[in-house]
């Protein structure tokens, strides 16, 4: 499909800055060319963008090709292991220098006129450069143009804006929760080979939302999981836990408990020793009782540890997953599904944990393919010509106390069953749909995404 | 199983590679399978695997010619045992197997038979073309996906049984918004 450009605001979303605070967003959102054609150009054109994980690219020369938005971007490692990023089109006509999804390259020859490029990006090399030039082409000139890169844990980003924060200003403190996904241990965490790919009609936003946090669908979703004995945990508890967000910067993560656990349950020892090395006390106290956790980066890249096991009523294993929601146009997206395991752990955790992954998640996982038959249906019907008048129910935790003594960064609630974070998500997005290319998105304009009653009921 | 790059070395030409007998029996045994699979006769397909079955659909990547590999050597979308299949099966007789409920409507197509010689006795390596055409619902697009098969079929009392299949897609990223259906 071929996105347009923007055609302005759509009324819908005017009128979502009033509605969002009391609970209401418009169902067209999830599903619009215009609204698509809007982020292109506002969300993800300032946005810091999920590229890769460092482990990817491990050695020098090593490569990745990845997305913002519609720009292919080259991830590349030089000799020196520093990681560069370039926009995949050669500064001569266009064209594309970089064809394979990964591999190893000291240079790229462009195939049409044969122009190469170092893999730092510099212009190497033109064809009867003196004959046909004659000194008027500046080579410094003319290299491939550079993405900005900035790294956290091994995770690699990039922004199209050259006047971006920095990706720890970016992240605004979600770091602490990261962490739970990215420590492991004091190595780390490595991919388990190369990502999933597949392409849904599905909007990348109910996705994020989802992965923001959403176990209030978890029960009903994945109730096959629940019915063949396959959780650690009930209906009937399955909504304890926390559910915290980043004011005006969208990060959200829920965390479910389960009374009776012990600390770190279904992590391998060696991960446990790991977490101790690696996570300060406030995050140890924060996630040892977690089940499991899942949260997004605004705005599309997501993290979701949870145990599972090869068959039913076993005590399972943790996994990770990562995965990007890559916007590929309106309602539709690329999956990008990861499998993150410890460094330092044996090959044989490493395979266990990949192949529990496996079953849950990824095209065929029993997880993922009912999350898609959702995602992919709500997406058709949120395109429909009622849409832009049609308000969905966004209301749960609207007059919730956050809590006062939690030892983790943002606003907490608790249980993790709630929409709040899912307001602040929205809310950041329809800030930065808002904002014109050339104004500072401002935070503060977020609006809070609770508002407590006092105890005269008073809001 | 070794990462490899598709199509590997052919066998030689103008080989009879096993009698013909075999091999046409071999032939409607995997013809009958993909019956009772498109019928949606799950229970009966089980049994057509061995009990030490393993089933893997590796991911598949987009690489230079010259690449080591292109289907990778460790990653898998399916890994599967026969107690990871029943679980698969299970769950889709449950009620809550949305993504299956009302089912896709699928046709398995197979071309291109080769059998070989397996590597132990009563064993033959088979490959073949495989073609899935997907239905869902009322819409009218469809999922369209085509790989290869790669085989072994074991000789038992019961008649042949699947000791082992390997489903290598061509897509490296995939047009289906999920693998509901069994490849
Ligand atoms: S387009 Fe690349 S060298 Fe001309
Ligand atoms: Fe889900």
């Amino acid at each position: 499909m071929q996105p347009t450009n923007a055609t302005g605001v759509p009324d819908f979303l005017e009128r979502m800055r009033e509605t969002l605070p009391e609970g209401r967003v418009p169902a067209k959102i999830f599903n619009d060319p215009n609204v698509y054609a809007l982020e292109r150009e506002r969300v993800f054109s300032r946005a810091w963008a999920f590229l890769a994980h460092e482990s990817e690219i491990p050695h020098p020369g090593d490569y990745v090709l990845r997305w913002i938005t519609d720009n292919s971007v080259i991830v590349i490692r030089d000799e020196h292991g520093q990681i560069h990023a370039h926009l995949n089109r050669c500064t001569h006509r266009g064209n594309q220098v970089c064809k394979a999804e990964m591999g190893n390259a000291s240079h790229f020859r462009c195939s049409y006129h044969g122009w190469t490029f170092k893999n730092t990006g510099e212009l190497m090399g033109v064809p009867y450069y003196r004959e046909v030039y004659k000194e008027s082409l500046n080579r410094s000139e003319w290299g491939l143009r550079a993405v900005r890169v900035e790294t956290y844990a091994g995770l690699v980003f990039g922004t199209l804006d050259p006047d971006a924060e920095t990706l720890q200003e970016y992240l605004g403190g979600f770091q602490f929760y990261l962490d739970f996904f990215l420590k492991p241990g004091p190595g780390g965490t490595e991919v388990y080979g190369p990502p999933e790919r597949w392409i849904a009609d599905a909007d990348w936003k109910i996705c994020a939302e989802n992965f923001g946090g959403d176990g209030y669908h978890t029960p009903v979703t994945h109730q096959f999981g629940f019915h063949l004995g396959f959780y650690p945990s009930s209906g009937t508890t399955h909504f304890m836990g926390y559910a915290v967000h980043m004011p005006g910067r969208g990060h959200t993560i829920g965390i479910g408990h389960t009374p009776g656990l012990p600390p770190f349950s279904g992590f391998p020892q060696e991960v446990v020793d790991g977490m101790h090395a690696t996570l300060s006390p406030e995050q140890i106290a924060v996630f040892k009782d977690a089940r499991m956790a899942v949260g997004t980066v605004f705005p599309n890249l997501s993290f979701l540890t949870q145990p599972f096991s090869l068959t039913p009523k076993q005590t399972g294993v943790k996994f990770c997953t990562m995965r990007l929601w890559h916007p590929r146009g309106p309602g539709q997206i690329e999956m990008f599904s990861w499998c993150l395991v410890p460094k330092d752990a044996p090959q044989s955790v490493k395979d266990e944990l990949y192949r529990v992954y496996n079953l849950a998640f990824g095209p065929a996982g029993t997880f993922e393919q009912d999350d898609f038959e959702n995602w992919t249906n709500l997406s058709r019907q949120n395109g429909g010509s009622t849409a832009a008048d049609f308000d969905l129910a966004y209301f749960q935790g609207l007059d919730w106390e956050p809590l006062q003594d939690f030892p983790g960064p943002g606003h907490a609630f608790t249980p993790y069953v709630t929409e709040i974070g899912f307001r602040n998500l929205w809310g950041t997005w329809l800030n930065y749909m808002l904002t014109p290319v050339g104004q500072q998105v401002d935070r503060s304009r977020v609006p809070p995404a609770f508002h407590p009653v006092d105890a005269k009921g008073q809001p | 199983m070794e990462g490899s790059r598709q199509p590997g070395t052919p066998p030689a030409v103008g080989h009879t590679y096993v009698p013909i007998p075999i091999r046409m029996s071999i032939e409607d045994f995997l013809y009958y399978e993909a019956g009772v699979l498109d019928d949606q006769a799950y229970e009966a397909w089980l049994e057509l695997f061995t009990e030490d079955m393993r089933y893997e659909v590796p991911v598949r990547v987009t690489r230079e010619r010259n690449a080591e590999w292109d289907v990778s050597p460790t990653a898998r979308i399916i890994h599967d045992s026969k107690d990871m299949l029943r679980v698969r099966i299970s769950r889709l007789k449950t009620e809550y197997a949305w993504a299956e409920d009302p089912p896709s409507r699928t046709r398995h197509f197979l071309s291109n038979v080769q059998v070989l010689p397996g590597e132990n006795d009563g064993e033959y390596q088979v490959r073949y073309n495989l073609l899935i055409y997907r239905s869902r619902g009322e819409l009218p697009r469809y999922d369209l996906l085509s790989g290869k098969r790669r085989d072994v079929l074991r000789e038992t009392p019961d008649g042949w049984r699947i000791a082992s299949r390997e489903v290598i897609l061509d897509q490296s990223v995939l047009a289906v918004h999920n693998l509901s259906f069994f490849l």
